[in-house]
């Protein structure tokens, strides 16, 4: 494999692009700067430092919000040879525990908002040696828990190395399954390396890009930080949802990579605003006065946006993927464009069409799942990737998607959700015979058929408000994306098929069978 | 009632619906069809122009336009 793994083009990036600005971010209302070069220094500080306590070849967990001190600790890992496993520091304790431990972490980064977990992480995953902390010092600083300032300390007076290979694990992704339970995908250095170089569109080196999707997804992570630094973009971090737009004004981005909800939302603001008040003033007002591209992933989005955009001058392009691609599989991109469509396969990846289902084989297809043997021949058969989603190729080559084999549920805004695994947790529930979940406008759906002992003698106003405590309830546990806004309570049980599943294509059927 | 009127027109930039002909009892989700991403962004527009800075703990709660406005007051 002939393309630059992270390692090579981050020095390369130093050396090119030095005196211009890497990331940008807010401390209350000022903006802080890193170059490329003294990136690269914090990098290298890091490295060092993982290695001078010992980890080489081992999995190192990543759990915090976005920063740069997230970011500085995930290029630490990935040019050493060790993996880094980045997960969501927004799910349940024993969730995050669950898969700190499934991926036999040896370390983990942890945000400082989760201090306080340290003692329970540490007892539910014992293969875990280290901890550091992303941000500060620790209250009560141990053998067992450092920080990230200490580990680059240690680095700076060390030059204890492990390069990696292009065959070496960089990252293990947690994606949700239709199993109900997620999977690791194992993606190499070289899987990386092959996606960053087939994504190299660039707006040009100097030239500022807002990030404001999760940092621990595969789409974020390559395509805005991974592609960013290898082009030279400067790389502004949107500290929250809520301020999207006033930090657009702050950062005045060029491009910004987005799911569809975020496309709603701000084209709310486009279609509310006074009539009276020309386009270029509103854009300018919304988008922060440069912003000429937007990449949209994650989920369709309705071509209608599109059209839409166009008339305030932004041009937004959508993509495909999934994190056991790299996760680019096609994208629109300036010059090769067509709405509705996701665009034209990437370089690297080969695509063709079983029953109408999407198989792609290249070079930043995923190795295999972690510890998933079974999984991992399910989706990966002769080294091609079954994506569980249908599609075609038009004759000038671009892609479209028209369905979705898998029950998996995407919303708007990009998040997974495998009904199975909520719909396994809400028939605990005495009062629930039969449970299906669905997506819909934008949120989730329970489909409940009533268990007939338990709930005999209530009327349909009773039995629907005990539903609706019983879903309260599962809510309040439940982070915001996961969390199930509409109820529709049967009179019959669901439609069957030969093996006593539920047939997920008749749920709307509610009759005697 | 200032606070209010300035609520309300805040939330004309996500409904389209002019101030008065948004009442206390409408409900973010069901009765304006606002998104979870619109109502955190209405949230940083509030922060903005009221100069405050929301509890993450309070934002949880709050599930009509009476609720957010009783919220803000608590604030100013």
């Amino acid at each position: 494999m002939s393309s630059k793994l992270v390692r090579e083009f981050m020095a390369d990036s130093a050396v090119q692009y030095k005196g211009l600005d890497a990331v940008k971010w807010l401390v209350g209302k000022e903006v802080q700067v890193l170059k490329y070069e003294e990136l690269e220094a914090e990098e290298i500080k890091v490295r060092h430092g993982i290695v001078a306590e010992g980890f080489t070849k081992q999995q190192i967990s990543i759990v915090g919000f976005t920063s740069v001190e997230w970011i500085e600790a995930y290029l630490g890992i990935a040019t050493t040879n060790n993996t880094a496993v980045p997960l969501d520091a927004q799910m349940k304790a024993e969730e995050l525990y669950e898969l700190i431990d499934r991926s036999d972490s040896a370390a983990v980064f942890l945000s400082k908002k989760l201090e306080a977990t340290i003692p329970a992480l540490l007892a539910a995953c014992p293969k875990v040696k280290k901890i550091w902390l992303l941000e500060g010092e620790p209250e009560t600083a141990s053998e067992e828990v450092g920080s990230l300032a200490a580990l680059k300390a240690l680095g700076e007076k060390s030059d204890a190395d492990a390069a990696p290979t292009a065959e070496d694990i960089a990252m293990i992704i947690f994606t949700s399954g239709t199993t109900g339970k997620s999977k690791g995908v194992m993606l190499s250095q070289g899987n990386l390396a092959e996606n960053v170089k087939a994504l190299m569109f660039s707006s040009g080196a100097g030239v500022p890009l807002l990030n404001v999707l999760p940092i621990h997804h595969a789409f974020c992570l390559v395509m805005d930080w991974l592609r960013g630094f290898a082009n030279g973009a400067v790389i502004c971090i949107n500290d929250s949802f809520m301020h999207m737009v006033r930090n657009m004004g702050i950062f005045q981005p060029v491009s910004m990579l987005m799911v569809p909800l975020m496309i709603e939302t701000v084209y709310k603001r486009l279609k509310n605003a006074d009539p009276n008040v020309p386009k270029e003033i509103i854009a300018q007002k919304v988008f922060g006065g440069k912003l000429k591209l937007i990449f949209a992933g994650g989920a369709h989005l309705d071509p209608y946006y599109i059209e839409k955009f166009k008339e305030y001058g932004v041009a937004v392009m959508e993509g495909y993927g999934m994190s056991e691609c790299s996760p680019v599989i096609s994208a629109n991109v300036p010059g090769a464009f067509k709405p509705g469509s996701v665009g034209k396969p990437l370089s690297n990846v080969e695509l063709k069409f079983e029953d109408g289902e999407i198989l792609v084989r290249g070079s930043s297809v995923m190795k295999q799942y972690y510890k998933m043997p079974n999984e991992t021949n399910e989706a990966l058969k002769d080294g091609w990737l079954h994506t569980g989603d249908k599609g075609y190729l038009d004759e000038d080559g671009f892609l479209f998607i028209n369905g979705r084999i898998k029950n998996l549920i995407i919303l708007s805004n990009g998040e997974n959700i495998s009904p199975e695994e909520l719909e396994n947790k809400l028939a605990l529930n005495e009062l629930i015979g039969e449970v299906i979940i669905t997506g819909e406008n934008n949120g989730l759906k329970a489909h409940i058929y009533p268990d007939p002992d338990t709930t005999q003698g209530m009327d349909e106003t009773e039995l629907t408000e005990k539903l609706q405590a019983v879903l309260d309830e599962f809510n309040s546990t439940q982070p915001t994306y996961r969390r199930i806004v509409g109820l529709r309570v049967r009179k019959y049980p669901f439609i069957k098929n030969a093996t006593r599943k539920i047939k997920r294509t008749e749920i709307d059927r509610d009759e005697p069978v | 009632m200032e606070t209010e009127m300035k609520f309300k027109q805040l939330l004309t930039q996500y409904t389209g619906l002019q101030p008065e002909n948004i009442s206390n009892d409408m409900r973010f989700r069901e009765d304006l069809s606002m998104s979870s991403l619109d109502f955190m962004t209405l949230l940083g527009d509030i922060e903005d122009e009221f100069d405050i800075e929301f509890e993450e703990s309070d934002q949880v709660h709050i599930t009509t336009v009476g609720e957010a406005i009783e919220l803000l007051g608590r604030y100013l």
